[in-house]
């Protein structure tokens, strides 16, 4: 700083500890009355603030369970989960159209065949489907 | 509660503390960032995360600083970030020196009397809406929170000199632009 750059220096800052102290400004020369009117604007709040329950929605936030905490992860979990099973689903839909015509005749050969037997064992398979989609469902409900 | 005091209680879980420490410190982190990010809705959530890392990090503070300028430290760098991934530049009137130049500021013109006090106030508000986000953020930390300018370098990790220099010539500024915008000659 040369020494114009010093003196300005100084009057800027008596000009904010004039505004902090709040002295009289009638024997203030014009440059340190600018800069008053500077210090005073700046000193004045800031039009946007934070919510008035900032401090309490922060905390909050800390106690909320962990699907809360990461919504984020939870909804791109999902996502991913809903792409895979279109995936999946397309798939199946490919290799049935290509090879349907040749598992259909082997289908019904094994039908007239098929015992009591059979059918238990096709019964309680389709018993521990649903076994295990309600547990699944229990704690999804849960949260 | 003492700084001291108030770290202990949050690191013991004990309850409101938490709540407490951000009470006492959002009107900083709020100015830091929201000076430097400018949308209030980003500056929110910035503060939001401000805390939360100040939660998770605050078995690391070692007392070395002010708990208010290690917790200003925080808001200043995930600010800093932000800025830095939306490629915004943070400093920028480093030396146009044709715009701060003493020489260009007008002498004994009574501005004053010339317009109403609230026009003025209005036309410089704008002016330091202009500032790039560092300018800005320096001059309401020092005149707003009324920190020293060796408390302004620990949070921000700037020499003193640079913040006195950034402090002397955004004002210088905003004073020729005061003058400038009401059509005085200079």
């Amino acid at each position: 700083m040369n020494d114009a750059d010093e003196h300005e220096w100084q009057a800027q800052e008596r000009a904010l500890q004039a505004e902090r102290l709040g002295l009289d400004a009638t024997d203030d020369d014009a440059r340190l009355r600018r800069y008053r009117l500077l210090a005073r604007t700046l000193r004045q709040p800031l039009p946007d603030t934070l919510p008035l329950d900032f401090a309490s929605q922060v905390a909050a936030r800390l106690t909320a369970p962990p699907a809360e905490m990461a919504p984020v992860s939870g909804r791109f979990e999902s996502i991913l989960l809903g792409v895979l099973a279109g995936l999946l689903v397309v798939c199946a839909a490919v290799v049935l159209a290509r090879d349907g015509q040749a598992w259909l005749p082997a289908i019904r050969a094994t039908l007239p065949a098929a015992d009591v037997q059979d059918l238990r064992w096709l019964l309680a398979f389709v018993g521990c489907l649903g076994c295990s989609w309600l547990l699944w469902q229990g704690p999804r409900r849960v949260h | 509660m003492a700084g001291r005091d108030l770290v202990d209680a949050v690191l013991a879980g004990r309850p409101g503390a938490f709540e407490r420490l951000v009470r006492e410190h959002q009107g900083l982190c709020w100015h830091i960032i929201v000076r430097l990010v400018r949308n209030p809705e980003d500056a929110r959530e910035l503060c939001q995360d401000t805390f939360l890392r100040v939660h998770r990090c605050l078995h690391q503070y070692r007392h070395e600083s002010a708990l208010k300028t290690w917790i200003g430290r925080v808001a200043y760098s995930i600010a800093l970030r932000h800025l830095e991934r939306r490629r915004i530049p943070i400093a920028g009137l480093e030396d146009d020196d044709g715009y701060a130049a003493i020489e260009n500021v007008g002498g004994d013109f009574d501005l004053e009397a010339a317009c109403a006090d609230e026009e003025l106030v209005r036309h410089l508000h704008a002016a330091i809406e202009t500032l790039p986000p560092l300018q800005r953020m320096l001059l309401t930390l020092y005149y707003l929170e009324e920190l020293p300018i060796v408390q302004i370098a620990a949070i921000t990790g700037l020499a003193g000199g640079t913040i006195k220099s950034h402090l002397f010539r955004s004002r210088l500024r905003l004073r020729n632009a005061l003058e400038a915008g009401k059509g005085v000659a200079v």
